[in-house]
């Protein structure tokens, strides 16, 4: 077992801490500091807790806005500390800025927010203990979790449609969420099937479209559950080939508005990220990679609005 | 996927293209999506996704592809769209090359 750790959390102000409060006040070994306008006291606070320190939680109204330097002097204080930031969605930071800083744990809580900042402090407990993330994580307690192993690429349109076939119901909202999990369906599929295999120069190896079996030790298994209110998907490949820097920069490449460049760049990535309320990326690297999240049917986020993700490298193997 | 001219909303006479899109938008529509911008005649062209299906980051590349050959040298409209597609088109850039009608969708395509 991991000795306690403790989980600081920057505020801005107090408004900002009061925001946050309802969801993060519940997680154990809590340790807020509001700057309020002296940065060089909040951080020699963070200097004073080094120690015991397992997690930092930025708010987003303090970085990369207000502090564009923060996550540096952070780093420079706290060698290898893990970040995460985490930002309501009318202050959802520029992508690109994390990427320059390497910040791979993103939260993003709704404008009305209750319901999505529920999973807020799973999303620390699963830094804190370096645990890998679960499909039932954000799902109700005793909701199925379906699981399929794929032999070849034509498993893909059945197995769209018995995801589809669980988000039963009429209405509006369980209608779009069906055609959301399908495409996301679809897109984690189409990764693990034609993206993740790679020769030994990093070349594809299948190209899209094309029929293909799974080769003789490929395993590629999609996972999915629906608790009524909240659906959560994986898709699990043992080829590991996705690299975690590469996710952050098609997140960013591709959320930029002008850019409408007709190749692949990780477009799928970015369709995935977007339709999900938190997107989660685990790889081990030339082992396992496992990508995933969690969306609800009444999602209350701004489909045009960038999305939390989780984006993490591991030296462990993770479960299916 | 269709082709022909018919009248504007005004009643003047407009002529364009129109191509109608049907079930899903993906890898598979390659060398159909290829094959449109050698078929546009007009300054004007509709393309109608109102049986259109799923359209995957795959069917968005290859629309991509097709609207910026296109955009050189015609006008392109979209209508049929359903909520997922509109979504879908504004966060990867799509509206950027092709605008949405803003007449509702129209009757009596020509196979």
């Amino acid at each position: 077992m991991l000795p306690m750790q403790t989980v600081a959390v920057l505020y801005l102000d107090e408004e900002d801490r009061k925001f946050w409060s309802p969801s993060l006040d519940r997680i154990p070994e809590l340790f807020s500091i509001t700057v309020a306008g002296c940065l060089s006291l909040a951080l020699d606070r963070v200097r004073r807790l080094r120690g015991s320190l397992g997690l930092l939680v930025i708010s987003a109204r303090l970085y990369p806005g207000k502090y564009p330097e923060l996550a540096r002097l952070l780093r420079e204080l706290a060698p290898g500390l893990e970040l995460l930031l985490i930002s309501s969605e009318d202050s959802s930071p520029a992508l690109g800025q994390l990427f320059a800083d390497d910040i791979r744990h993103l939260a993003i809580d709704s404008r009305q927010g209750v319901p999505s900042r529920g999973c807020l402090p799973a999303v620390v407990s699963l830094l804190i203990e370096q645990r890998h993330w679960e499909i039932g994580s954000c799902l109700k307690p005793g909701t199925t979790v379906y699981s399929f192993q794929l032999r070849s690429s034509e498993d893909k349109e059945p197995l769209i449609a018995a995801l589809e076939a669980v988000l039963t119901g009429d209405g509006e909202e369980i209608a779009l969420l069906r055609e959301k999990g399908a495409l996301l369906a679809d897109e984690l599929l189409e990764n693990a099937l034609y993206n993740a295999p790679r020769g030994s120069r990093g070349d594809r190896l299948f190209q899209k479209g094309e029929r293909r079996d799974l080769l003789p030790r490929e395993r590629i298994v999609f996972s999915f559950g629906f608790d009524g209110e909240t659906l959560a998907l994986k898709l699990t490949d043992n080829w590991g080939s996705l690299a975690p820097d590469s996710v952050l920069e098609y997140l960013a490449r591709n959320q930029e508005e002008d850019s409408v460049a007709d190749g692949d760049g990780g477009r799928g990535l970015f369709i995935i990220w977007r339709f999900l309320d938190q997107f989660h990326v685990e790889v081990l690297p030339g082992q396992q990679t496992a990508v995933g999240g969690h969306l609800q049917l009444s999602s209350r986020l701004d489909p045009e609005a960038p999305r939390g993700f989780h984006i993490a490298e591991y030296k462990k193997e993770m479960a299916a | 996927m269709n082709s022909k001219a018919s009248a504007s909303a005004s009643g003047a006479v407009t002529a364009h293209d129109y191509f109608l899109l049907e079930g899903t938008i993906d890898a598979h529509c390659d060398k159909l999506l290829k094959e449109i911008p050698s078929r546009v005649r007009h300054t004007q062209v509709y393309f109608d996704f109102s049986k259109a299906g799923r359209i995957n980051s795959m069917g968005i590349a290859l629309l991509l592809r097709c609207f910026k050959e296109i955009g050189s040298r015609a006008e392109i409209r979209l209508e049929g769209l359903s909520p997922m597609h509109n979504m879908l088109f504004k966060m990867t850039g799509v509206f950027l090359l092709a605008a949405p009608a803003q007449s509702p969708g129209r009757e009596g395509g020509v196979r």
